[in-house]
């Protein structure tokens, strides 16, 4: 009888153990409640720096300057110094798609503009953009510090002249990754 | 006009680094402009019943709105924090067209922010297209 109350009890706590857990579900792709994870870049980091970038070429103006309208936009190396290891794409996808669905430039690779230079040797697209995303880590006992800076410019290649440059910093400071900004 | 004795002297030195230690915790002085009327720019707005600054304990300010030197609208909020705690939030811009429909944007994201103790701070947002012509903000308060 003993043994029967025990194994009621056991299960019992373990059911109610089991509905007190977490249950698989879908939030909105860097939402508060994402995970944020101190030393490392997380879906929301890379959400808001496109933003940013994105929110200072439309105000500035500066390609609506460019020769060709729409500008014509090369997507050239954007170098990850940081240890956090992620897809650059998930970055540039998120401007070209903006960019492009705004009308205000159109995009391509080095590689199509240099299938382009093949056939048109007089051929240069408006601006190249490059940047780097860096990171300073600091640690203070138990809590971590990064800082990110997303650093992105456009050149002119027929000038070799930088036309608009933009940083974006972020700080994440934590013992431990955790739910929500 | 009496010479403070010294002990009244001695309360004064050790009273004054005391008094600049607290103060360099929070901003004594916060420095804004003389303008007294709302920005030319300035529109009016409209903070639902479900107040999300004021259960942040964040008061807003003035919302502006202009044609940025790019040719979209650009819009700025300011946002006071008077508690004598830093407040954080987050906040997302939702751009629309003249007839009020919604403009897909990746620029349209959740940006986490804070305000200082006392102070104010200018959250702002670029539209993604010429033809937004309004929009909407909404803030959540962080943990």
């Amino acid at each position: 009888m003993k043994m029967l109350l025990a194994t009621s009890v056991a299960l019992a706590s373990l059911a109610f153990l089991g509905a007190c857990g977490s249950r698989p579900g879908y939030i909105e792709p860097g939402g508060p409640e994402s995970i944020v994870t101190p030393g490392e870049v997380d879906i929301q980091d890379i959400k808001k720096a496109a933003a940013v970038m994105l929110d200072s070429l439309f105000e500035t103006g500066v390609l609506g300057r460019a020769k060709n309208q729409p500008a014509q936009l090369v997507i050239g190396e954007i170098k990850n110094d940081t240890s956090s290891r992620f897809d650059l794409g998930e970055l540039t996808y998120r401007m070209r798609e903006q960019l492009v669905n705004s009308g205000k430039a159109l995009t391509a690779t080095p590689d199509e503009v240099k299938r382009r230079m093949f056939f048109d040797p007089t051929y240069l697209p408006d601006y190249t953009l490059t940047g780097k995303i860096t990171y300073i880590k600091r640690q203070a006992g138990r809590i971590r510090q990064t800082t990110y800076t997303f650093s992105l410019t456009l050149t002119d290649p027929s000038t070799g002249m930088e036309v608009w440059t933009k940083t974006d910093d972020l700080t994440k400071q934590g013992t431990k990754s955790g739910i929500g900004f | 006009m009496r010479n403070p004795s010294s002990a009244t002297r001695a309360a004064i030195s050790l009273a004054l680094p005391i008094a600049f230690l607290a103060l360099g915790c929070t901003p004594a002085v916060n420095v804004t402009t003389t303008r007294q009327t709302p920005s030319a720019a300035s529109v009016p707005f409209r903070t639902d019943v479900n107040d999300a600054l004021g259960k942040a304990q964040l008061r807003l300010v003035e919302v502006r709105v202009d044609r940025s030197p790019g040719g979209p609208l650009r819009a700025q909020v300011d946002v006071s924090n008077e508690t004598s705690r830093v407040k954080r939030f987050s906040y997302k811009f939702e751009w629309l067209d003249a007839a009020g429909v919604l403009i897909p944007s990746t620029q349209s994201t959740w940006i986490p922010a804070s305000v200082p103790p006392g102070g104010i701070a200018t959250i702002r947002s670029v539209a993604p297209t010429d033809a937004a012509a309004d929009f909407r903000m909404q803030v959540l308060r962080s943990q």
